[in-house]
Protein backbone atom coordinates (compact mmCIF):
# COMPACT_ATOMS: atom_id res chain seq x y z
CA UNK A 1 0.00 0.00 0.00
CA UNK A 2 2.31 2.46 1.32
CA UNK A 3 4.91 1.22 -1.82
CA UNK A 4 2.31 1.88 -4.32
CA UNK A 5 1.70 5.13 -3.09
CA UNK A 6 5.60 6.12 -3.11
CA UNK A 7 5.49 4.31 -6.56
CA UNK A 8 2.62 6.68 -7.84
CA UNK A 9 4.32 9.80 -5.93
CA UNK A 10 7.63 9.15 -7.41
CA UNK A 11 5.61 9.37 -10.93
CA UNK A 12 4.30 12.75 -9.94
CA UNK A 13 8.03 13.80 -9.45
CA UNK A 14 8.07 16.40 -13.09
CA UNK A 15 5.42 18.13 -11.35
CA UNK A 16 6.67 18.70 -8.00
CA UNK A 17 9.59 19.97 -9.66
CA UNK A 18 7.73 22.57 -11.80
CA UNK A 19 5.64 23.30 -9.01
CA UNK A 20 9.13 24.08 -7.02
CA UNK A 21 10.32 26.12 -9.89
CA UNK A 22 7.15 28.13 -9.60
CA UNK A 23 7.07 28.80 -6.14
CA UNK A 24 11.15 30.01 -6.42
CA UNK A 25 10.55 32.35 -9.39
CA UNK A 26 7.61 33.66 -7.75
CA UNK A 27 9.49 34.26 -4.73
CA UNK A 28 12.78 35.28 -6.59
CA UNK A 29 11.25 38.04 -8.45
CA UNK A 30 8.83 39.01 -6.09
CA UNK A 31 11.46 39.24 -3.58
CA UNK A 32 13.89 41.12 -5.53
CA UNK A 33 11.22 43.63 -6.65
CA UNK A 34 9.76 43.88 -3.47
CA UNK A 35 13.22 44.46 -1.63
CA UNK A 36 13.91 47.65 -4.54
CA UNK A 37 10.54 49.07 -3.68
CA UNK A 38 10.94 48.33 0.16
CA UNK A 39 13.56 50.57 0.23
CA UNK A 40 12.63 53.32 -1.97
CA UNK A 41 9.47 53.28 0.34
CA UNK A 42 11.64 53.21 3.48
CA UNK A 43 13.96 55.78 2.78
CA UNK A 44 10.90 57.98 1.46
CA UNK A 45 9.29 57.26 4.43
CA UNK A 46 11.99 58.77 7.00
CA UNK A 47 12.10 61.87 4.34
CA UNK A 48 11.11 65.00 5.12
CA UNK A 49 8.22 65.28 3.40
CA UNK A 50 4.76 64.79 5.58
CA UNK A 51 2.26 64.05 3.20
CA UNK A 52 4.48 61.24 1.40
CA UNK A 53 5.89 59.48 4.58
CA UNK A 54 1.99 59.56 5.95
CA UNK A 55 0.43 58.11 2.66
CA UNK A 56 3.43 55.71 2.75
CA UNK A 57 2.59 54.53 6.79
CA UNK A 58 -1.28 54.21 5.97
CA UNK A 59 -0.27 51.78 2.82
CA UNK A 60 1.96 49.67 4.69
CA UNK A 61 -0.72 49.46 7.68
CA UNK A 62 -3.04 48.81 5.61
CA UNK A 63 -1.33 45.84 3.66
CA UNK A 64 0.06 44.50 7.28
CA UNK A 65 -3.57 44.91 8.86
CA UNK A 66 -5.11 42.65 6.11
CA UNK A 67 -4.68 38.31 5.34
CA UNK A 68 -2.64 38.59 1.95
CA UNK A 69 -5.31 35.94 0.57
CA UNK A 70 -7.95 38.94 0.82
CA UNK A 71 -5.35 41.03 -1.08
CA UNK A 72 -4.43 38.11 -3.80
CA UNK A 73 -8.17 38.15 -4.42
CA UNK A 74 -8.50 41.32 -4.90
CA UNK A 75 -5.88 42.02 -7.51
CA UNK A 76 -6.93 38.95 -9.23
CA UNK A 77 -10.50 38.85 -9.22
CA UNK A 78 -11.42 42.80 -8.88
CA UNK A 79 -9.22 44.25 -11.25
CA UNK A 80 -10.26 42.96 -14.02
CA UNK A 81 -13.93 44.54 -12.92
CA UNK A 82 -12.17 47.51 -13.60
CA UNK A 83 -10.88 46.51 -17.16
CA UNK A 84 -7.03 45.70 -15.95
CA UNK A 85 -7.22 41.71 -17.28
CA UNK A 86 -4.00 40.13 -15.49
CA UNK A 87 -3.24 37.00 -15.58
CA UNK A 88 -2.53 34.34 -12.40
CA UNK A 89 1.51 35.03 -12.46
CA UNK A 90 1.36 38.73 -12.82
CA UNK A 91 -1.20 38.84 -10.24
CA UNK A 92 0.76 36.34 -7.79
CA UNK A 93 4.09 38.94 -8.75
CA UNK A 94 2.31 41.76 -8.00
CA UNK A 95 0.59 40.59 -4.72
CA UNK A 96 3.59 38.92 -3.39
CA UNK A 97 5.76 41.81 -4.55
CA UNK A 98 3.70 44.75 -2.76
CA UNK A 99 3.57 42.73 0.34
CA UNK A 100 7.17 41.88 0.46
CA UNK A 101 7.63 45.90 -0.01
CA UNK A 102 5.69 46.76 2.70
CA UNK A 103 7.03 44.21 5.05
CA UNK A 104 10.84 45.57 3.59
CA UNK A 105 9.84 49.19 4.02
CA UNK A 106 9.14 49.03 8.02
CA UNK A 107 12.48 46.92 8.74
CA UNK A 108 14.67 49.83 6.64
CA UNK A 109 12.77 52.38 8.15
CA UNK A 110 13.61 51.00 11.63
CA UNK A 111 17.18 50.48 10.54
CA UNK A 112 17.20 54.15 9.60
CA UNK A 113 15.85 55.40 12.20
CA UNK A 114 18.64 53.51 14.60
CA UNK A 115 21.45 55.90 13.21
CA UNK A 116 22.13 58.14 15.21
CA UNK A 117 21.33 61.56 14.78
CA UNK A 118 24.85 63.01 15.16
CA UNK A 119 25.74 60.95 12.29
CA UNK A 120 23.10 62.57 10.16
CA UNK A 121 24.35 66.16 11.31
CA UNK A 122 28.07 65.38 11.06
CA UNK A 123 27.12 64.63 7.71
CA UNK A 124 25.19 67.95 6.80
CA UNK A 125 27.33 69.88 8.19
CA UNK A 126 30.56 68.42 6.08
CA UNK A 127 28.23 69.53 3.19
CA UNK A 128 26.88 66.62 1.92
CA UNK A 129 23.71 66.33 -0.23
CA UNK A 130 20.46 64.39 0.83
CA UNK A 131 21.16 61.19 -1.68
CA UNK A 132 25.13 62.08 -0.22
CA UNK A 133 24.12 61.35 3.15
CA UNK A 134 21.84 58.69 2.88
CA UNK A 135 24.56 56.54 0.79
CA UNK A 136 27.35 57.63 1.93
CA UNK A 137 26.64 57.40 6.10
CA UNK A 138 22.97 56.54 7.18
CA UNK A 139 22.21 53.12 4.59
CA UNK A 140 25.44 51.76 5.02
CA UNK A 141 25.27 51.70 8.99
CA UNK A 142 21.27 51.15 9.44
CA UNK A 143 22.07 47.99 7.02
CA UNK A 144 23.45 46.22 10.23
CA UNK A 145 20.06 46.31 11.77
CA UNK A 146 18.44 45.82 8.48
CA UNK A 147 20.44 42.70 7.07
CA UNK A 148 19.47 39.68 10.06
CA UNK A 149 15.70 41.02 9.94
CA UNK A 150 15.44 41.22 6.33
CA UNK A 151 17.12 37.46 5.18
CA UNK A 152 14.48 36.25 8.32
CA UNK A 153 11.70 38.56 6.16
CA UNK A 154 12.31 36.60 2.92
CA UNK A 155 11.71 33.34 4.55
CA UNK A 156 8.45 34.54 5.95
CA UNK A 157 7.82 35.51 2.24
CA UNK A 158 8.63 32.64 0.46
CA UNK A 159 5.92 30.51 2.74
CA UNK A 160 3.40 32.77 1.93
CA UNK A 161 3.94 32.79 -1.34
CA UNK A 162 2.18 29.64 -0.99
CA UNK A 163 -0.96 31.41 -0.90
CA UNK A 164 -0.59 32.00 -4.51
CA UNK A 165 -2.02 28.69 -5.09
CA UNK A 166 -6.01 30.06 -4.23
CA UNK A 167 -5.96 31.39 -7.60
CA UNK A 168 -4.66 28.72 -9.43
CA UNK A 169 -0.94 29.25 -9.55
CA UNK A 170 0.90 25.93 -9.78
CA UNK A 171 3.57 26.45 -6.84
CA UNK A 172 4.29 23.68 -5.03
CA UNK A 173 1.43 23.68 -2.65
CA UNK A 174 -1.18 23.62 -5.51
CA UNK A 175 1.39 20.45 -6.62
CA UNK A 176 0.60 19.32 -3.71
CA UNK A 177 -3.39 19.74 -3.95
CA UNK A 178 -3.29 18.21 -6.79
CA UNK A 179 -0.95 14.69 -6.11
CA UNK A 180 -2.86 14.13 -3.23
CA UNK A 181 -6.37 13.80 -5.63
CA UNK A 182 -4.45 10.95 -7.05
CA UNK A 183 -2.31 9.62 -4.27
CA UNK A 184 -4.87 9.70 -1.23
CA UNK A 185 -1.85 10.42 1.70
CA UNK A 186 -2.20 13.84 2.61
CA UNK A 187 -0.17 13.26 5.67
CA UNK A 188 3.02 12.12 3.08
CA UNK A 189 2.42 14.41 0.05
CA UNK A 190 2.37 17.65 2.38
CA UNK A 191 4.99 16.29 4.31
CA UNK A 192 6.92 16.38 0.95
CA UNK A 193 5.96 19.67 -0.01
CA UNK A 194 7.14 20.76 3.68
CA UNK A 195 10.49 19.42 2.40
CA UNK A 196 10.06 21.26 -0.57
CA UNK A 197 9.81 24.53 1.55
CA UNK A 198 12.75 23.94 4.08
CA UNK A 199 14.95 23.05 1.69
CA UNK A 200 14.38 26.49 -0.19
CA UNK A 201 14.06 28.56 2.86
CA UNK A 202 17.05 26.78 5.36
CA UNK A 203 20.01 28.47 3.37
CA UNK A 204 18.35 31.69 4.45
CA UNK A 205 18.02 30.90 7.53
CA UNK A 206 22.12 29.79 8.06
CA UNK A 207 22.09 32.97 6.20
CA UNK A 208 20.81 35.32 8.40
CA UNK A 209 22.09 34.10 11.70
CA UNK A 210 25.82 34.04 10.52
CA UNK A 211 24.76 37.85 9.03
CA UNK A 212 23.68 38.25 12.73
CA UNK A 213 26.97 36.87 14.14
CA UNK A 214 29.31 39.10 11.73
CA UNK A 215 27.39 42.27 12.08
CA UNK A 216 28.25 41.69 16.30
CA UNK A 217 31.69 41.35 15.54
CA UNK A 218 32.65 44.14 12.64
CA UNK A 219 33.87 47.35 12.82
CA UNK A 220 32.07 50.07 13.44
CA UNK A 221 30.17 49.59 16.30
CA UNK A 222 28.51 53.09 17.10
CA UNK A 223 29.68 53.52 20.96
CA UNK A 224 29.37 56.76 23.14
CA UNK B 1 14.12 91.83 2.24
CA UNK B 2 17.06 90.47 1.97
CA UNK B 3 19.88 93.00 4.35
CA UNK B 4 22.97 91.01 2.62
CA UNK B 5 23.96 94.42 1.23
CA UNK B 6 24.05 95.72 4.30
CA UNK B 7 27.68 97.30 5.33
CA UNK B 8 29.39 94.20 7.12
CA UNK B 9 32.90 93.56 7.92
CA UNK B 10 32.24 90.05 10.01
CA UNK B 11 32.89 86.66 9.13
CA UNK B 12 29.82 85.44 11.58
CA UNK B 13 27.29 88.30 12.37
CA UNK B 14 24.16 88.02 14.50
CA UNK B 15 22.08 90.61 14.91
CA UNK B 16 19.02 90.87 17.37
CA UNK B 17 18.33 87.27 17.05
CA UNK B 18 15.58 84.93 18.66
CA UNK B 19 15.20 81.33 19.01
CA UNK B 20 12.26 78.85 21.08
CA UNK B 21 12.04 75.50 21.55
CA UNK B 22 8.40 75.77 22.32
CA UNK B 23 7.49 78.04 24.59
CA UNK B 24 11.37 78.70 25.58
CA UNK B 25 13.39 81.68 24.41
CA UNK B 26 17.00 80.02 23.94
CA UNK B 27 18.18 82.74 22.18
CA UNK B 28 17.39 85.69 23.26
CA UNK B 29 18.42 88.90 20.90
CA UNK B 30 21.69 87.98 20.11
CA UNK B 31 23.88 90.63 18.15
CA UNK B 32 27.39 89.04 17.88
CA UNK B 33 30.13 89.99 15.25
CA UNK B 34 32.85 87.48 14.62
CA UNK B 35 35.63 89.20 12.46
CA UNK B 36 37.81 86.71 9.87
CA UNK B 37 40.71 85.68 11.98
CA UNK B 38 39.27 85.61 15.26
CA UNK B 39 38.46 83.32 17.75
CA UNK B 40 36.19 83.96 19.87
CA UNK B 41 35.21 81.90 23.44
CA UNK B 42 31.24 81.14 24.43
CA UNK B 43 30.73 79.77 27.30
CA UNK B 44 28.15 79.73 30.35
CA UNK B 45 26.40 77.53 32.51
CA UNK B 46 24.66 74.78 31.06
CA UNK B 47 21.93 75.21 28.68
CA UNK B 48 22.44 78.76 28.67
CA UNK B 49 21.92 78.60 24.76
CA UNK B 50 25.38 78.51 23.95
CA UNK B 51 25.35 75.14 21.99
CA UNK B 52 22.47 76.52 20.05
CA UNK B 53 24.36 79.90 19.61
CA UNK B 54 26.87 77.60 16.96
CA UNK B 55 24.75 75.18 15.74
CA UNK B 56 22.67 78.00 14.46
CA UNK B 57 25.70 79.28 12.47
CA UNK B 58 25.82 76.00 9.97
CA UNK B 59 22.29 75.66 9.96
CA UNK B 60 21.95 72.80 12.09
CA UNK B 61 19.26 75.18 14.00
CA UNK B 62 17.14 77.42 12.46
CA UNK B 63 16.62 81.13 13.83
CA UNK B 64 13.05 82.42 14.60
CA UNK B 65 13.67 85.91 13.67
CA UNK B 66 16.50 88.30 13.28
CA UNK B 67 19.73 88.15 10.93
CA UNK B 68 22.36 85.45 10.65
CA UNK B 69 24.51 86.87 7.86
CA UNK B 70 27.41 83.96 7.59
CA UNK B 71 30.58 84.63 5.09
CA UNK B 72 28.11 87.23 3.19
CA UNK B 73 25.26 85.05 3.38
CA UNK B 74 22.15 85.75 5.26
CA UNK B 75 20.18 82.18 7.02
CA UNK B 76 17.10 81.62 6.00
CA UNK B 77 17.19 83.48 2.66
CA UNK B 78 16.10 81.51 -0.19
CA UNK B 79 18.70 83.22 -1.98
CA UNK B 80 21.25 81.04 0.41
CA UNK B 81 22.63 77.60 -0.47
CA UNK B 82 22.72 76.00 2.37
CA UNK B 83 24.66 72.57 1.51
CA UNK B 84 27.14 74.81 0.00
CA UNK B 85 27.52 77.31 2.84
CA UNK B 86 28.04 74.25 5.05
CA UNK B 87 31.10 73.30 2.99
CA UNK B 88 32.60 76.37 3.99
CA UNK B 89 31.81 75.55 7.64
CA UNK B 90 33.64 73.05 10.26
CA UNK B 91 31.89 71.67 12.98
CA UNK B 92 33.32 69.48 15.75
CA UNK B 93 30.79 67.60 17.85
CA UNK B 94 31.06 66.66 21.36
CA UNK B 95 30.53 63.31 20.80
CA UNK B 96 33.38 63.60 17.30
CA UNK B 97 30.36 61.53 15.45
CA UNK B 98 32.79 59.81 13.59
CA UNK B 99 31.43 57.66 10.77
CA UNK B 100 31.86 54.32 12.58
CA UNK B 101 31.54 52.13 9.42
CA UNK B 102 35.05 54.30 7.74
CA UNK B 103 38.60 54.34 8.37
CA UNK B 104 40.19 57.36 9.95
CA UNK B 105 41.14 57.94 6.24
CA UNK B 106 38.04 57.52 4.23
CA UNK B 107 36.19 59.87 7.47
CA UNK B 108 38.52 62.84 6.42
CA UNK B 109 38.39 62.00 2.43
CA UNK B 110 34.48 61.30 2.16
CA UNK B 111 33.36 65.13 1.48
CA UNK B 112 36.65 66.22 -0.23
CA UNK B 113 35.61 63.16 -2.76
CA UNK B 114 32.04 63.43 -2.95
CA UNK B 115 31.36 67.04 -2.42
CA UNK B 116 34.36 69.16 -3.64
CA UNK B 117 34.66 66.56 -6.39
CA UNK B 118 38.64 66.23 -5.53
CA UNK B 119 40.14 62.75 -7.37
CA UNK B 120 40.80 60.61 -4.65
CA UNK B 121 44.27 60.24 -4.96
CA UNK B 122 44.53 63.94 -4.88
CA UNK B 123 41.96 64.01 -1.80
CA UNK B 124 43.68 60.71 0.03
CA UNK B 125 47.31 62.02 -0.18
CA UNK B 126 45.86 65.51 1.24
CA UNK B 127 43.86 63.43 3.83
CA UNK B 128 47.18 61.54 5.14
CA UNK B 129 49.05 65.01 5.44
CA UNK B 130 45.83 66.31 7.99
CA UNK B 131 45.91 62.77 9.50
CA UNK B 132 49.48 63.54 10.44
CA UNK B 133 49.16 66.90 11.22
CA UNK B 134 46.74 66.03 13.65
CA UNK B 135 49.46 63.14 15.25
CA UNK B 136 47.95 60.47 13.95
CA UNK B 137 49.76 59.18 10.64
CA UNK B 138 49.98 55.99 11.84
CA UNK B 139 46.18 55.30 12.43
CA UNK B 140 44.88 56.29 9.15
CA UNK B 141 43.67 53.23 8.18
CA UNK B 142 41.95 52.72 11.56
CA UNK B 143 38.17 52.41 12.38
CA UNK B 144 36.65 54.79 14.56
CA UNK B 145 36.05 52.00 17.55
CA UNK B 146 39.79 51.68 17.89
CA UNK B 147 40.64 54.87 18.38
CA UNK B 148 40.69 56.85 21.75
CA UNK B 149 38.39 59.44 22.29
CA UNK B 150 41.41 62.04 22.13
CA UNK B 151 42.00 60.19 18.99
CA UNK B 152 38.60 60.28 17.51
CA UNK B 153 38.06 64.44 18.20
CA UNK B 154 41.38 64.70 16.34
CA UNK B 155 39.96 62.93 13.48
CA UNK B 156 37.18 65.20 13.46
CA UNK B 157 39.24 68.03 13.17
CA UNK B 158 41.34 66.72 10.50
CA UNK B 159 37.27 65.77 8.82
CA UNK B 160 36.76 69.52 9.01
CA UNK B 161 40.30 70.40 8.03
CA UNK B 162 40.19 68.55 5.05
CA UNK B 163 37.23 70.57 3.23
CA UNK B 164 39.45 73.96 3.80
CA UNK B 165 37.15 75.63 5.37
CA UNK B 166 36.93 79.03 6.18
CA UNK B 167 35.05 78.77 9.84
CA UNK B 168 35.29 75.96 12.32
CA UNK B 169 32.84 75.72 15.50
CA UNK B 170 33.43 73.73 17.64
CA UNK B 171 30.68 72.20 20.17
CA UNK B 172 32.62 71.38 23.79
CA UNK B 173 35.02 69.36 22.09
CA UNK B 174 36.89 68.01 25.10
CA UNK B 175 33.67 67.75 27.73
CA UNK B 176 33.41 63.87 26.32
CA UNK B 177 37.18 63.32 26.89
CA UNK B 178 39.37 61.89 29.57
CA UNK B 179 41.42 64.59 31.37
CA UNK B 180 44.59 63.28 29.84
CA UNK B 181 43.37 63.37 26.42
CA UNK B 182 41.90 66.99 26.72
CA UNK B 183 45.22 68.45 26.17
CA UNK B 184 46.10 66.96 22.60
CA UNK B 185 42.71 68.24 21.66
CA UNK B 186 43.36 71.67 22.75
CA UNK B 187 46.84 71.04 21.09
CA UNK B 188 45.19 70.55 17.25
CA UNK B 189 43.11 73.06 18.30
CA UNK B 190 45.82 76.05 18.88
CA UNK B 191 47.45 75.45 15.79
CA UNK B 192 44.47 75.87 13.60
CA UNK B 193 43.81 78.83 15.35
CA UNK B 194 47.16 80.24 14.90
CA UNK B 195 47.12 79.42 11.14
CA UNK B 196 44.14 82.32 11.31
CA UNK B 197 40.97 80.49 11.35
CA UNK B 198 38.35 82.23 12.04
CA UNK B 199 36.66 79.86 15.46
CA UNK B 200 33.66 80.08 17.91
CA UNK B 201 34.20 77.68 20.60
CA UNK B 202 32.10 76.41 23.46
CA UNK B 203 34.17 75.32 25.88
CA UNK B 204 35.60 75.99 29.53
CA UNK B 205 38.99 75.42 28.80
CA UNK B 206 40.41 78.43 30.45
CA UNK B 207 43.82 77.85 29.45
CA UNK B 208 43.06 77.71 25.73
CA UNK B 209 40.59 80.90 25.71
CA UNK B 210 43.27 82.70 27.45
CA UNK B 211 46.25 81.18 24.89
CA UNK B 212 44.61 81.74 21.81
CA UNK B 213 41.17 83.50 22.47
CA UNK B 214 40.85 87.34 21.33
CA UNK B 215 37.30 87.37 23.25
CA UNK B 216 35.02 85.32 25.52
CA UNK B 217 31.21 86.00 25.55
CA UNK B 218 29.73 84.43 28.53
CA UNK B 219 26.02 83.50 28.19
CA UNK B 220 23.11 82.83 30.59
CA UNK B 221 19.57 82.16 29.72
CA UNK B 222 19.59 82.69 26.19
CA UNK B 223 21.40 85.67 26.17
CA UNK B 224 25.13 86.94 25.94
CA UNK B 225 25.59 88.86 29.46
CA UNK B 226 29.33 89.62 28.98
CA UNK B 227 32.30 89.79 26.28
CA UNK B 228 35.53 90.74 26.94
CA UNK B 229 38.78 90.10 26.26
CA UNK B 230 39.81 86.59 28.14
CA UNK B 231 42.20 88.81 30.54
CA UNK B 232 39.30 91.12 31.17
CA UNK B 233 36.87 88.24 31.37
CA UNK B 234 38.62 85.72 33.52
CA UNK B 235 40.59 88.13 35.90
CA UNK B 236 37.79 91.03 36.32
CA UNK B 237 34.34 89.68 35.50
CA UNK B 238 31.32 92.54 35.37
CA UNK B 239 28.51 90.76 36.12
CA UNK B 240 27.26 88.84 39.27
CA UNK B 241 25.89 86.05 36.74
CA UNK B 242 29.79 85.65 35.43
CA UNK B 243 31.67 85.73 38.80
CA UNK B 244 29.47 83.48 40.19
CA UNK B 245 29.70 81.15 37.09
CA UNK B 246 33.97 81.77 37.47
CA UNK B 247 34.18 81.11 41.02
CA UNK B 248 31.92 77.18 39.98
CA UNK B 249 34.36 76.08 36.90
CA UNK B 250 37.86 77.69 38.49
CA UNK B 251 37.10 76.57 42.35
CA UNK B 252 39.02 73.03 41.74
Amino acid sequence: MIWQQLQSLAGSYPLALRGLGMTVMLSLISLVLGTLLGFGLGILRTGGNRLISGLIGAWVDLIRGTPFLVQIFLIFFILPEFGIELDAFTAGIIALTNLAACFICEIVVAGIRSVPTGQVEAALASGLSRLQRMRQVVLPQAMRIVLPPLVGQYVLLIKDSSVVSAIGLTDLTRVGWLVVQRVPNGLLVFFLVGVGYFIVCYPLIMLARRLEQRMGAAHGEVQL
Amino acid sequence: MTKTGLAKTGMIDFRDVNKWFGTLNVLKNITLSVEPREVVVVCGPSGSGKSTLIRCVNGLEAIKDGDLVVDGQRLGDPATNMTQLRTEIGFVFQSFNLYPHKTALENVTLAPIHVRKIPRAEAEKAGRELLAKVGLADKVNAYPAQLSGGQQQRVAIARCLGMRPKIMLFDEPTSALDPEMISEVLDVMVAVAEEGMTMMVVTHEMGFARKVAQRVVFMDAGAIVESGTPDEFFSHPKTDRSRAFLSKILRH
